[in-house]
């Protein structure tokens, strides 16, 4: 294989950290729902039902264990009977259709006796150490109706309603990382199989698609008996699990800059790296035109009514027309071929396709891409800690490197601070409100980094350059999280988003698309300016079928023959 | 009750913003908190007794005037802004070891000495009357009790690190004093309203499509 040569540089942080850019990033290799699959396969991972113990009523319990090399992992669901005026999707919300949590290992029978007094119960009850997850789904109303309906008269669910829905349940929250009394992820970051970002909650919503399965299976023959049909497995393929994600997710990537950076920088990497390689196999291209094939019928599928996804929708099938019209005259195994689509995709294409494309070209070079996911983990324990040593003129130019375009930005100025973040009493429920509007101001959590870095550089005047910022601090010490994130940016170049979080227009649906793209998630379909909803694991293996073959690429649909 | 470390960090950031310190030392707090935890220490307890001092409402008056010399101020020293120093000037210790004068609640303090000692490379020592604490980042000793007030604390680099605490993933807060500090925290929420729940947040309150 043609080794890459040094001088493709990653994207610089100025283009790819702006919102609208980040609002428009698409899956790849490096997602984390595929990490897990890979793994998974490659080791052999053995999967087992030890418990289903659920009624007619659809009222019970289930445990699915997933057995690993050194360690096993196993999903506690509970199945409700709830009331449809109950059903919300909400951080509020305080009953669901189906509750769960990822235990640590292979549960007692006095371990499912605690989780049943508290799972359900979600952030009223508590969790504990041998908790790994927590997590809840609500069903989609009107898809689960229509197919316990067709398997208990016989007959299969009509495929139209499968895609247009995509998902018998939604997952609605899934906490990890020692909420609500959960083990805090220094339990098991040093294991290989949890030290990737999120892998623990990729399991349990991995798991949760086999219970899913096996629930509408049981309701379907409660309802038909005998002549219920089993639902055709590749229909059930089709089926992945929803996922309704709000304002909650949002700050996560403003409060994690060096974890964000180690994601946005890994995919960056990866794309310098594809792009310097000089030439291309004709296996290398014969692949990627196969998943461009396979992206073009996913986006085909892709539905939202949202106008500003509407809108982006439609500026993404030009970009595949596009796409498609220039593939038939490109060579694409001369002369740096992926530097070459890359360069044209950054005037012909609006910025979904550009990074459509960017992702894309990634697929046939697993040996060159994969091994960087190890790099997106956070282990950086001593980062936040501040240099008080470091001179003035330093942090200014810190400041400046990512927020100059900021610094003289009106800050006062209504359009520019419109917004502003705080947390609910209510069951601590993340909001954005309208600062004059509304009472929040003196409640505003600190998730506008750029108006803070205006501040700071601001109040930086007239301080003598080479005076060590801790003199500052101590005067100053609003600006003690501003300084710290400023410093912070030395060893995360990615870490800042480009753009005003607390301005008029802000999309929070942007920096939820952002993380949940890295997810693995496809079909983002925003519901307001500040939710979404999106389909998790469709077209992926169940765990019967999960081999190297299957673990990869489940994620480009190909027609059903 | 036990908690995770993350829930103590979370609820010493709200509390420590919520008694009216800036965000960034809210968060140092909330380190510090988590830290203490993890030494076997009961740094909740630690974070509302410093909390109910109220200091955070005219914090000018409780930092040092400036490192030349013995570190004091016009009132009693405030560990979170003394040790944020102190963590942010360790290069100090290399002169000498620094004296602080009339400092509340020192076991907050050694956090910031951990800080000060994984930069150095170095065990920090602390001092103050018969107690001694030593701690080289990761771990911590102590020998006697820590008074809730220190006339004078020394700090110096080196010193045995000797029998140290047993390292904790799990913490247990004296109930007091997590009410406490969920009291504080409470401060940075703002009130339920029915405009904010229909606006603030996505979802509908009914989701049965």
């Amino acid at each position: 294989m043609t080794s890459p040569s040094p001088d493709i540089d990653r994207r610089d942080p100025a283009t790819v950290m702006r919102l609208s850019r980040l609002g428009s990033l698409h899956q790849c290799r490096l997602s984390f729902m595929r990490q897990l699959t890979r793994r998974m396969a490659a080791e052999n991972w053995v999967f087992s039902r030890p418990v289903f113990d659920i009624d007619d009523n659809g009222v019970g319990h289930a445990v699915y264990t997933a057995q690993g090399p050194d360690h096993a992992y196993s999903l506690v669901a509970f199945a409700h009977d709830l009331p449809p005026e109950q059903r919300s999707d909400r951080v509020i919300a305080e009953a669901w259709d189906a509750t769960f949590a990822l235990f640590d290992g292979i549960p007692t029978a006095d371990d499912i006796e605690r989780l049943s007094q508290n799972v359900p119960l979600q952030e009223a009850g508590r969790v504990s150490e041998a908790e790994l997850s927590l997590s809840r789904a609500n069903r989609s109303v009107r898809l689960w109706a229509h197919v316990v309906d067709r398997l208990a008269a016989g007959q299969q669910p009509d495929l139209e309603q499968i895609y247009a829905v995509g998902y018998l349940m939604r997952t609605t929250a899934v906490y990890g990382s020692g909420k609500f009394g959960a083990a805090d992820r220094e339990k098991t970051a040093d294991r290989p199989e949890t030290n990737g970002p999120f892998q623990a909650e990729m399991l349990s919503v991995y798991l949760t698609r086999v219970f899913v399965r096996d629930l509408v299976q049981h309701m379907a023959r409660a309802k038909g008996g005998e002549k219920t049909a089993q639902l055709d497995p590749e229909i059930a393929n089709w089926l992945g699990i929803g996922n309704s994600t709000g304002l909650g997710m949002a700050p996560f990537i403003v409060n994690h800059p060096i974890l964000f950076n180690n994601w946005i920088m890994a995919r960056e990497e990866a794309i310098a790296r594809v792009r310097a390689l000089a030439t291309a196999t004709e296996a290398d291209v014969a692949r990627f035109r196969d998943v461009f094939r396979r992206s073009e019928l996913s986006v085909s599928w892709w539905r939202s009514e949202h106008p500003i996804q509407i809108e982006k929708l439609t500026a993404l099938t030009a970009d595949l027309r596009a796409i498609s019209d220039h593939l038939d005259q490109a060579d694409l195994t001369q002369d740096r071929p992926w530097n070459r689509l890359i360069l044209w995709s950054q005037t012909a294409l609006s910025q979904e396709g550009q990074e459509l494309l960017a992702s894309l070209i990634l697929e046939p070079y697993g040996d060159l891409v994969d091994g960087l996911a190890g790099c997106m983990a956070d282990s950086n324990s001593a980062a936040h800690v501040i240099d008080g040593a470091m001179p003035v003129k330093a942090v200014r130019d810190l400041l400046r490197s990512s927020f100059g375009w900021a610094l003289d930005l009106d800050w006062d100025a209504p359009e520019h601070c419109a917004r502003a973040w705080y947390v609910s009493e209510e069951k601590l429920e993340p909001r954005l409100g309208e600062r004059f509007d509304e009472p929040i101001a003196e409640y505003e959590q600190p998730l506008a980094p750029a108006r803070d870095a205006a501040l700071a550089h601001k109040a930086l005047t007239g301080w003598a350059e080479d005076t060590p910022i801790a003199e500052f601090l101590l005067r100053h010490p609003e600006h003690r999280h501003t300084v710290r994130r400023a410093q912070m940016s030395r060893v995360a170049p990615y870490g800042e988003i480009r753009d005003n979080t607390i301005g008029a227009d802000v999309l929070p649906i942007d920096m939820l698309r952002a993380k949940l793209s890295f997810f693995g998630a496809t079909h983002f379909d925003p519901r307001s300016d500040r939710w979404v909803r999106i389909c998790m694991y469709a077209g992926a293996p169940y765990p019967e079928d999960l081999t190297s073959e299957t673990a990869d690429l489940w994620v480009y649909p190909e027609l059903l023959q | 009750m036990s908690f995770s470390l993350n829930e103590i960090e979370a609820t010493a950031k709200r509390a420590t913003r919520g008694a009216g310190y800036a965000w960034g030392v809210a968060e140092e707090a909330a380190k510090a908190t988590r830290w203490l935890c993890a030494q076997d220490v009961d740094g909740a307890a630690e974070l509302a007794r410093l909390l109910e001092y109220g200091f955070a409402g005219a914090v000018t008056g409780h930092i040092p005037a400036g490192t030349q010399g013995d570190w004091s101020g016009p009132g009693t020293l405030c560990p979170l802004m003394t040790g944020a120093l102190l963590s942010d000037r360790s290069d100090l210790l290399h002169a000498g070891p620094i004296r602080i004068r009339q400092l509340a609640a020192p076991m907050m303090l050694l956090p910031f000495a951990a800080h000060a000692a994984r930069n150095q490379g170095s065990v920090v020592t602390v001092t103050c009357g018969d107690f001694s604490a030593a701690t080289d980042g990761a771990q911590l000793a102590v020998a006697n009790d820590c008074p809730a007030h220190a006339d004078h604390v020394e700090i110096a680099l080196g010193g045995p690190l000797t029998a140290p605490r047993a390292r904790q993933t799990r913490a247990t807060p004296d109930p007091a004093a997590w009410k406490t500090l969920n009291r504080f925290a409470h401060r940075t929420f703002a009130p339920a309203t029915e405009e904010s729940r229909l606006l603030g947040a996505g979802a509908g309150l009914s989701d049965n499509d």
